[in-house]
């Protein structure tokens, strides 16, 4: 019979009255993400030697690593840049770091209003960062 | 006499039916329609260009961004082409995390397309369902791979990271879940006399006609032919499932959306599977640090949610590939567009346009 269809999709619909409510009232509340979640970037800056691994493993040239040698003619982190707006959250800077020292975080509202303030500066040594002594691994 | 006149209407490329960015120049005789002129490429990027600058590693996030609804197949298509131009033999777990991944990707993708069908034909209702469902699988690709829509999460030789602490579990426990949606998915659309009346008979494709086109996948078997290259030319484990091929009788917009309900039906029959079968061991083969594939060319061809989806790769012997060609099955069931709405009414050109299941990203590449 013609309209059986209709009333059988309202029944359904009609269910779905006393179930809890799918939607999430973000900002105010938010979802619990998972571990391995793709956000943000932190860089654990003691643990980086500045190899510059995850500067070329990145596809899009997202990370310039600066470093300086120090007395000893070791290698050390001067700065550490990431252009944001070309990043595809691919996450094989991740994987390539040898000593963990850049990981993911759960930061992911990364809007921002000015162009410029996207670019994210995760170390910067005080006195010398760029000049003499700096390069770029 | 009374003379009548055509008149030219331009659709897109913002326009929401498009699903991208997509614009058709249709030319109408009163209410039907009696040419039409697609135009694509407001999304191309460049993507087979952009790989031939990246090492075989770097290219992977971008199959990705070709089909972003159910991306997990491009990265295994082109991990796949790689590995056979390499001679990697790929260690049985990362398998059936793939199989898993990509089915449950596949799923997604359909839900897009059950949803968007809906939404185009004015019924909201009928978007929410699917979309509900969706975020269910969603959250579980979250968990597996830190992505909700690019995953970036095979690798030459294995995947990423392997399944994480209690996936198994929450996948089993989702699983049900979408099937029971499919269902009020099902009766909420599928006994609907409106969506029928609008559906059935509509734009029909004979087999012949889609062999010719060189469609594949779900709009294929829409047509009656059953053919699915999970079952006729197995890849990865696909062997070892027991799952069917669910087949349409006329090539209708009625049976191609159809198709897809059935289709949600059997992944999951397929990852119910790989969860019990799914054995211990590494998720990475030995692979070189530096990817060489030898001086050389492959293709290779996986099942899509779209199609059949096809990698040309060249190698010259070095890190980054002299060449890469996808075959993008978007880009080859778009091709029949013009043909199938010549003669039909304008109202029916959004419900023929949604049927055939395109993404633009996919088309442009
Ligand atoms: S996530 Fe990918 S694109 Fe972004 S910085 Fe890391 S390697 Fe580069
Ligand atoms: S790969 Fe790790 S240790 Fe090396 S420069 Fe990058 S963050 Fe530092």
């Amino acid at each position: 019979m013609n309209g059986m269809g209709l009333l059988k999709g309202l029944a359904i619909t009609f269910k779905e009255l006393w179930k809890k409510p799918v939607t999430l009232e973000y900002p105010e509340k938010k979802e619990k993400l998972p571990p391995r979640f793709h956000g943000s970037f932190t860089l654990y800056s003691e643990k980086c030697i500045a190899c510059g691994l995850c500067q070329q493993a990145c596809p899009n040239k997202v990370i310039k690593v600066g470093s300086i040698k120090d007395e000893n003619n070791k290698r050390k982190l001067a700065s550490y840049e990431m252009e944001m707006k070309y990043c595809l959250f691919c996450g094989l800077c991740v994987e390539a770091c040898p000593t963990n020292a850049l990981v993911f975080n759960q930061e992911y509202e990364l809007a921002k209003y000015n162009v410029e303030d996207i670019k994210l500066t995760l170390f910067k040594k005080e006195q010398i960062t760029t000049g003499e002594g700096s390069e770029n691994v | 006499m009374l003379k009548t006149q055509e008149i030219s209407i331009n659709v897109g490329p913002q326009h929401p039916s498009t699903h991208g960015v997509f614009r058709i120049v249709l030319k109408l005789d009163g209410e039907t329609i009696v040419d039409a002129e697609p135009v694509v490429g407001y999304l191309h990027r460049g993507i087979e260009k952009l790989a031939e600058d990246r090492t075989y590693t770097q290219v992977i996030p971008y199959t990705d961004r070709m089909d972003y609804l159910g991306a997990m197949s491009y990265n295994l298509g082109y991990v796949q082409a790689i590995e056979k131009l390499m001679g990697i033999e790929v260690p049985e777990r990362a398998e059936f995390i793939r199989v898993i991944a990509t089915e449950l990707s596949r799923i997604a993708s359909h839900h897009v397309f059950l949803a968007s069908m809906c939404l185009d034909m004015g019924s909201y209702t009928g978007w929410m369902y699917p979309f509900r469902d969706r975020e269910l699988v969603l959250e579980l690709l979250e968990m597996l791979t830190g992505s909700r829509m690019t995953f970036s999460f095979m690798r030459i030789g294995g995947v990423a990271d392997d399944l994480p602490e209690g996936f198994i579990e929450k996948t089993k426990q989702y699983l049900p879940k979408i099937l029971e949606g499919v269902d009020e998915e099902e009766g909420l659309i599928a006994g609907n006399e409106i969506f029928i009346a609008r559906t059935k008979g509509l734009a029909t494709v004979s087999v012949e006609k889609a062999l010719a086109w060189g469609w594949g996948g779900a709009n294929l078997r829409a047509s009656g032919y059953k053919f699915d290259l999970r079952k006729n030319r197995p890849y990865s484990v696909y062997d070892r499932f027991e799952f069917d091929i669910p087949t349409g009788a006329n090539g209708d917009c009625w049976d191609r959306f159809y198709l897809r309900l059935a289709e949600i039906r059997q992944s999951v029959k397929i990852i119910e599977q790989a969860l019990e079968m799914i054995p211990e061991g590494p998720i990475m083969a030995k692979v070189p640090k530096v990817i060489k594939p030898p001086v050389g060319e492959v293709y290779h061809e996986v099942e899509a949610p779209k199609g059949i989806l096809g990698y040309y790769v060249v190698s010259d012997g070095s890190t980054k590939p002299y060449r890469m060609h996808v075959r993008r099955p978007s880009f080859i069931n778009i091709g029949m567009l013009k043909e199938l709405l010549i003669g039909t009414k304008l109202a029916d050109f959004i419900t023929i346009f949604a049927s055939i299941d395109v993404v633009l990203g996919d088309v442009d590449c």
